[in-house]
């Protein structure tokens, strides 16, 4: 009995605690706030999702922020801090991860890799009057009537309408079947601008012959496969998840589906490689590519990642995490101080900014134009296959 | 009379002054950050009072939270959006036009949303809740994700994926612990009253309870489809908190967090469910520190994110071992506790005094 009393009293301790510094914390951070602005350190925030489904992408994103903030750890004359963030890939976390930044006196913030959860700390964030540079959420509802998010992707009506272009221009496609994953925002958004283009540009309302459905998740494609196949078409678009994406690009080309298959971003992972590297005719829209650097940025960004990770990939995320720090630092510079209000109007004057994944001028959604980038998969690696410029 | 009665009335009211009062104070002294955070509390302790009502008081393992949730949430945020945000953010396809121009007030949405919530519970809850135990998880669990497929489904209404943003925010301390506070109170009186004792017979024993002459069918419906109408309520409150919603907001883990928070505060206790919403989502955010880059004793530990899951797990893992009943077994929190404990003399009067 005296075991289960001590025990009793531990957790009571325990828990009381917990409360006790959860409440007190309140008064720690408004004090280390007021520190902050009489310091000589400026303070960017960054919400990620570190933990949970998306966590594979916002560390690949943190890798490119970390990078940039050490080769440039300064800005007027002052250190800037990175102050990190887990939104636990959850909605209510998102929104708590910016309210806590805010709170700590961030005075840019970065984030989030899924828009989904860049729409939660949105709000809140333009509440606050702080303003946010999102790395690679592409949704356009993300920016859409929010002043204070700007972004250094391009967004999926690009996206959709790169591929159809390519699609029909270079692959010289006449019809196309659309294989998407209604769950997914991305996958649906990709899917409908690449229709609407595709039937422009060939001119033919019937162009897309065939639209199916699949569900996250899933892993038997072949009721929609067989569909598609009967329909015949030049070239599928199926943009979606990689590890979905992967077994169905690999389940078409055992049915015997010739046609190229195209995506987008997402495909760019190792485990969509492991599946498909040995296939042909795969291609997909990225914001970045090794082999062929866009600007100095570029160069400078792939030898230090080298140097910083080596036994890692470089990719896309980590690239547009570089640009989000960058083009924080390049505004509060611009701006001349830290006042959020005036780094907002520089960030949203941001034309023709230099980063490593090409030249970004935003639009007056705060969205990037930019060139986006097409490889392909040939013997197990992705290779660059050709740059589509905003223009066309 | 009852010296005692007195007294605890007297308590009742001062008790909800003083909150009255806190709250009115915190939302002008507390920063938006702690407010957000306290609401989120009052959420969660809706959500874990609701569902210790299904699962802990009329003993039916019911996994379907998150799909009442969804359903409330959905309904509040179609109701109050504005034309104008429905036209922008419904640009795959155009929102059906009877749901166009709609834009009710924030409070009868709310309600609303408990209302779809519960009309789901009937339905879901008249074949689902022939069956029992595993097999009743099972089914509603398949309801919560076949919710979730429809509104994904449905872009006309719902906008599918893509979720709906621009929802009418709402940040006052009083409006979402006023719902709290409200749910809470209904829900002591529903557990007090014969209603109250029909769910417990029914979950200390089913059949004895049928055989005493309780109708099972029909109180499973009444705790089903009251749990469900305040899980509508907090998806609609969730809602406004965040401002934007999506279908993948409410995956099944959702319930288990709920789930977590009634089995920690203890099973058929709501003074339970209250303590460890509460706990729970203040230490969540109260835990970020440990991933944080800091120096101990010298030594510079990096940031690990997840740490404060860890922490969480661990502290979990002690009280599930040692408290197989959780922080409040069955017991309520009741003045006659205290006062015993501050030493007054009760009044243990027999018959007529």
């Amino acid at each position: 009995m005296k075991v289960r009393k001590f025990l009793a009293l531990m957790a009571a301790v325990l828990l009381a605690a917990v409360a006790l510094v959860g409440c007190g914390g309140g008064g720690e951070k408004a004090s280390s706030e007021d520190a902050a602005k009489d310091s000589d350190v400026i303070k960017i925030g960054v919400y990620e999702p570190l933990t949970g489904i998306n966590a594979a992408g916002g560390e690949m994103t943190l890798d490119g922020i970390e990078l940039a903030n050490k080769l440039y750890p300064e800005v007027l004359g002052k250190k800037v801090e990175l102050v990190v963030a887990d939104n636990k890939s959850e909605k209510q976390e998102a929104a708590n991860a910016v309210a806590r930044l805010v709170n700590e006196g961030v005075d840019v913030i970065i984030g989030s890799y899924g828009s989904s959860l860049s729409m939660a700390g949105g709000p809140v964030a333009e509440e606050a009057g702080v303003p946010v540079i999102g790395c690679s959420p592409t949704n356009p509802l993300v920016t859409k009537g929010n002043d204070y998010y700007f972004r250094v992707c391009f967004i999926d009506p690009f996206q959709g309408t790169v591929m159809a272009n390519y699609a029909v221009n270079t692959l010289g496609a006449k019809t196309a079947a659309i294989i998407q994953d209604v769950q997914q925002d991305y996958s649906v958004g990709l899917s409908k601008y690449f229709e609407e283009s595709f039937k422009e540009l060939t001119g033919d309302e019937n162009a897309i012959v065939a639209k199916v459905n699949y569900n996250t998740g899933d892993k038997d494609f072949s009721a929609q496969l067989t569909e598609v196949k009967d329909k015949n078409p030049d070239v599928i678009f199926a943009p979606g998840n990689f590890t979905e994406c992967g077994i169905l690009v690999e389940r078409a080309r055992e049915l015997g589906i010739k046609a190229p298959i195209l995506g987008g971003d997402t495909w760019e992972a190792k485990e969509f490689l492991n599946r498909v590297g040995d296939l042909e005719d795969i291609y997909f829209s990225t914001h970045f590519t090794a082999e062929e650097p866009v600007t100095e940025v570029s160069e400078t960004f792939l030898n230090e990642f080298k140097k910083e990770y080596p036994d890692k990939q470089v990719n896309a995320f980590a690239a547009l995490g570089f640009d989000s720090y960058l083009l924080a630092l390049d505004a509060i510079e611009r701006a001349g101080s830290t006042d959020h209000e005036k780094i907002k109007e520089e960030l949203a004057k941001t034309s023709g900014f230099k980063g490593a994944t090409g030249i970004i001028t935003l639009d007056e959604n705060g969205d990037a134009t930019k060139t986006a980038i097409i490889k392909k998969v040939e013997d197990g690696k992705f290779v660059y296959e050709a740059k589509v410029d905003p223009q066309n | 009379m009852d010296g005692r009665k007195n007294i605890k009335i007297a308590l009742n009211i001062a008790t909800l002054l003083v909150t009255a009062v806190f709250l009115y104070w915190g939302d002008s002294v507390l920063s938006p950050f702690q407010k957000r955070i306290l609401n989120l509390a009052a959420i969660f302790v809706i959500l874990g009072a609701s569902m210790n009502l299904v699962v802990g008081f009329t003993g039916m393992f019911s996994l379907g939270h998150s799909g009442f949730m969804c359903v409330g949430a959905y309904t509040a945020a179609i109701l109050t959006m504005s034309p104008e945000s429905k036209e922008l953010i419904y640009y795959m396809e155009p929102i059906v036009p009877w749901l166009k121009n709609i834009e009710w007030p924030i409070i009868p949405a709310t309600i609303m949303g408990g209302i779809i919530a519960a009309v789901f519970g009937i339905l879901v809850g008249f074949p689902a809740l022939r069956l029992r135990d595993d097999y009743l998880a099972i089914a509603t669990l398949g309801f919560a994700e076949i919710i979730r497929i429809i509104v994904t489904n449905t872009i006309s209404i719902t906008n599918g994926a893509l979720g709906l943003k621009n929802i009418p925010s709402e940040k006052s301390l009083l409006f979402y612990w006023s719902f709290c506070i409200i749910t809470i109170i209904i829900l002591k009186n529903l557990i007090n009253s014969s209603w109250g004792y029909a769910f417990k017979a029914i979950r200390d024993n089913e059949i004895a309870a049928e055989a005493m002459g309780v109708s099972v069918f029909k109180h499973k419906m009444l705790s089903f489809t009251i749990g469900a109408f305040f899980a509508g309520i907090a998806g609609a409150l969730m809602a406004f908190l965040i401002t934007s919603i999506d279908p993948t907001m409410f995956r099944f883990l959702f319930t288990f967090q709920i789930l977590l928070i009634v089995v920690l505060g203890g099973m058929g206790s709501l003074t339970g469910s209250v303590i460890a919403g509460i706990i729970i989502t203040i230490a969540m955010e109260w835990l970020r520190f440990v991933e944080r880059p800091m120096t101990i004793l010298g030594m510079d530990i990096p940031g690990i994110p997840g740490m404060r899951m860890v922490i969480f797990a661990i502290l979990l893992l002690v009280v599930v071992l040692f408290y197989r009943q959780g922080l409040m077994g069955t017991k309520e929190f009741n003045w006659d506790w205290l006062l015993d404990k501050l030493g007054l003399a009760r009044n243990r009067e027999r018959g007529i005094s």
